[in-house]
């Protein structure tokens, strides 16, 4: 069974806490990405998984059993690193190999198996050549070969598309989709995208400061972030944040008196909170907030026009194209599902309109 | 080194810098030959020829210098001492020091670096200030004269030698290496063996290839803890420039220089393949 249950692990380096309690449960083939800016503690969990790293407090249990003071080796897991880590003396074949005859399965066992995964990996013809003779690309399938021989429990992934160019990693991305459909392998997946994080995982678990900020479904993380932190992280381009005061139940007064209409609310009066709308959840109209606008952007399929609401910068993102010019008055209105409220310390977000009826925190 | 330096890709208008560079290339090689070019050349004169002025680089070339001093000096026993004393010392540090090195790489030990440093502060005291104790160690144990007394001796400078070297080398090995390997179902002992040496021997062979060099041209150990029967080759140039009876016979004294060196030029020849890869690999593998 690839289930693996991470109760209220601890990690500590001396007198540094770095992972301060983290709980996560992963069901058996469930693809669960860890996303989160780099020190938030997110590879360090995966070590953990692994076992190359000691677990402070706490426990890590894989299928039914608890791995503390497990061996690597002993856990039926495969791991898949940021610079491949491919044996650099053996060629991709022996490569492939490796962890089968370490753990002395029979020769023609061990040649389908590798046969099988440069099938689907598409590198049957590369099985004679050296690692130093493969292309990024190629070698990032060789280390994903070198995982799925094993048939293991859970794979572990640790940002293993960073070393590629852009356009490779997209494609990268797709196979490892592919294969996990294919597999259906338990996998934990680190990264510090957030778009490969919503693209591949089945659940995203986003992380900050050694704890878990919010999980979910991509989706439902980007339609109600749990807090500021997960607002910003998830969705490109990033969401916009406009700070102010509340001075009735639907208005807003910015610093420098601007007054934004809001959707109905149940603040207080002088509440100070941080409004956050997404760029593609703008929408031009002939009333709505007044922003000024500075620079316009059309890259055909939309266009992306940065302006300023009250002195503060904010992006709309248009479907198609508009004809609005640098220096030019609009007017934008966002619909009250899309308006999101949080508190002045932005640890949580507030109710609002029908999406956000339900309080999340 | 010249090689690599004068083999920089060429630009037009690089083209007079590469020629500087190839000029002073060799020049400099010259001048690190010359002195041992003319101790080979010395060493087939006659003694009348050895301190004409101007030197004489036209002569009849004579072996008599070889033939006698290659009994007189005893020196077929002293190059097979030389030998074994060289590859046992080497040996012994390369399989000591590697391991020392990787454990110093790559666990974390309390007080590991400070250990670290500490071996090789004792490469700082001069040797001379421990010869006279070993000596001493030596004759209470009853292992003067003896082939281990050597290797272990030059062991306590080439560990330290070797141990650094491949604590470097091993520092520019990614470390994913060995936890993939601990993935994959080996024990630390394991991805060691199986990977981590594999990946060194170009390394390793370098350094080992070193630390054989520096023993067989040791002097003064050999010269404090041996006699007869297990005396090195140093030991007989010693005794030819130091005679104080009969006076600093150079003709000798360059016969057996040449004989010492000969050995050492052939097996660089023999694995310059692998010294080279051993050097290129240490500076640039990330």
């Amino acid at each position: 069974m690839g289930t693996v249950d991470i109760r209220n692990v601890r990690k500590s380096y001396g007198n540094v806490e770095v992972l301060h309690g983290v709980s996560l449960h992963i069901e058996d083939g469930e693809f669960v990405a860890l996303v989160g800016p780099s020190g938030c503690g997110k590879s360090t969990l995966l070590r953990m998984i692994a076992g190359l790293e000691d677990v402070t407090a706490g426990d890590i249990v894989i299928g039914d059993r608890v791995v503390n003071h497990v061996a690597p080796k002993d856990r039926n897991i495969a791991m898949v690193f940021q610079n491949y880590a491919l044996y650099p003396h053996m060629n991709v074949r022996d490569n492939m190999g490796f962890a089968l005859r370490q753990r002395r399965t029979p020769k023609p066992e061990i040649e389908n198996r590798v046969n099988s995964a440069a099938r689907i990996l598409g590198l049957e013809h590369l099985l004679d050549r050296k690692p130093r003779a493969l292309s990024g690309g190629q070698r990032q399938r060789v280390a994903m070969g070198r995982a799925i021989v094993r048939e293991p429990n859970v794979f572990l992934f640790d940002e293993p598309l960073s070393n590629l160019d852009a356009k490779l990693r997209v494609q990268m991305r797709s196979e490892i989709k592919e294969l996990h459909q294919r597999l259906g392998t338990t996998t934990v997946y680190v990264t510090h995208d957030q778009i490969e994080a919503m693209t591949l995982a089945d659940r995203v678990v986003v992380m900050n400061g050694g704890v878990i900020e919010q999980q979910g479904p991509p989706l439902e993380l980007y339609d109600n972030p749990a807090s500021r932190f997960v607002a910003a992280f998830i969705g490109s381009p990033p969401m916009n944040f406009i700070e102010g005061t509340v001075i009735d139940a639907s208005a807003l007064c910015l610093d420098d008196g601007t007054k934004l209409q809001l959707p109905m609310t149940d603040l207080a009066s002088q509440t100070r909170v941080t409004i956050g709308v997404r760029p593609e959840h703008f929408e031009l109209s002939s009333a709505g907030w007044p922003a000024t606008v500075s620079i316009v952007e059309p890259t055909g399929s939309e266009t992306q026009i940065t302006a300023r609401i009250g002195g503060q910068i904010v992006r709309v993102l248009i479907r198609g194209r508009t004809f609005v010019r640098p220096g030019e008055v609009i007017h934008l209105t966002v619909p009250a599902d899309f308006v999101h409220i949080f508190d002045d310390d932005g640890a949580h977000g507030i109710q609002v309109g029908t999406r956000g009826a339900k309080k999340y925190a | 080194m010249t090689a690599l330096a004068t083999s920089t890709p060429r630009r037009p208008s690089g083209q007079f810098g590469h020629r500087i560079r190839v000029v002073s290339g060799v020049v400099i090689t010259l001048l690190f030959l010359f002195p041992v070019f003319w101790m080979v050349l010395t060493s087939f004169k006659q003694q009348v020829d050895i301190f004409t002025s101007p030197p004489k680089f036209f002569f009849t070339p004579t072996i008599a210098t070889y033939v006698e001093y290659f009994r007189r000096a005893d020196i077929e026993r002293r190059l097979i001492n030389t030998v074994i004393v060289a590859a046992g010392s080497g040996l012994l540090s390369i399989v000591v020091g590697t391991m020392a090195g990787y454990a110093l790489a790559r666990i974390r030990l309390r007080g590991g670096a400070t250990f670290g440093v500490l071996i090789l502060l004792s490469r700082g005291v001069p040797p001379i200030a421990l010869a006279v104790p070993m000596f001493l160690v030596a004759r209470q144990l009853g292992l003067t004269d003896k082939h281990i007394t050597l290797i272990l001796a030059y062991s306590t400078f080439l560990i330290p030698y070797v141990m650094w070297l491949m604590r470097s080398f091993f520092l520019s090995l990614p470390l994913e290496l060995e936890e993939s390997a601990m993935i994959d179902g080996c024990s630390r002992y394991g991805a060691f063996f199986k990977i981590i040496l594999p990946i060194s021997l170009p390394g390793l062979i370098s350094t080992l290839i070193f630390s054989m060099i520096l023993a067989w041209e040791e002097l003064l150990f050999a010269l404090v803890l041996t006699n007869r029967v297990a005396s090195t080759i140093p030991v007989a140039i010693a005794g030819i420039a130091g005679d104080t009876i009969n006076g600093a016979n150079w003709g000798a004294l360059t016969a057996v220089g040449t004989i010492t060196v000969v050995p050492v030029v052939i097996f660089a020849l023999l694995v310059q393949k692998w010294l080279i890869r051993g050097l290129a690999d240490g500076a640039t593998k990330g």
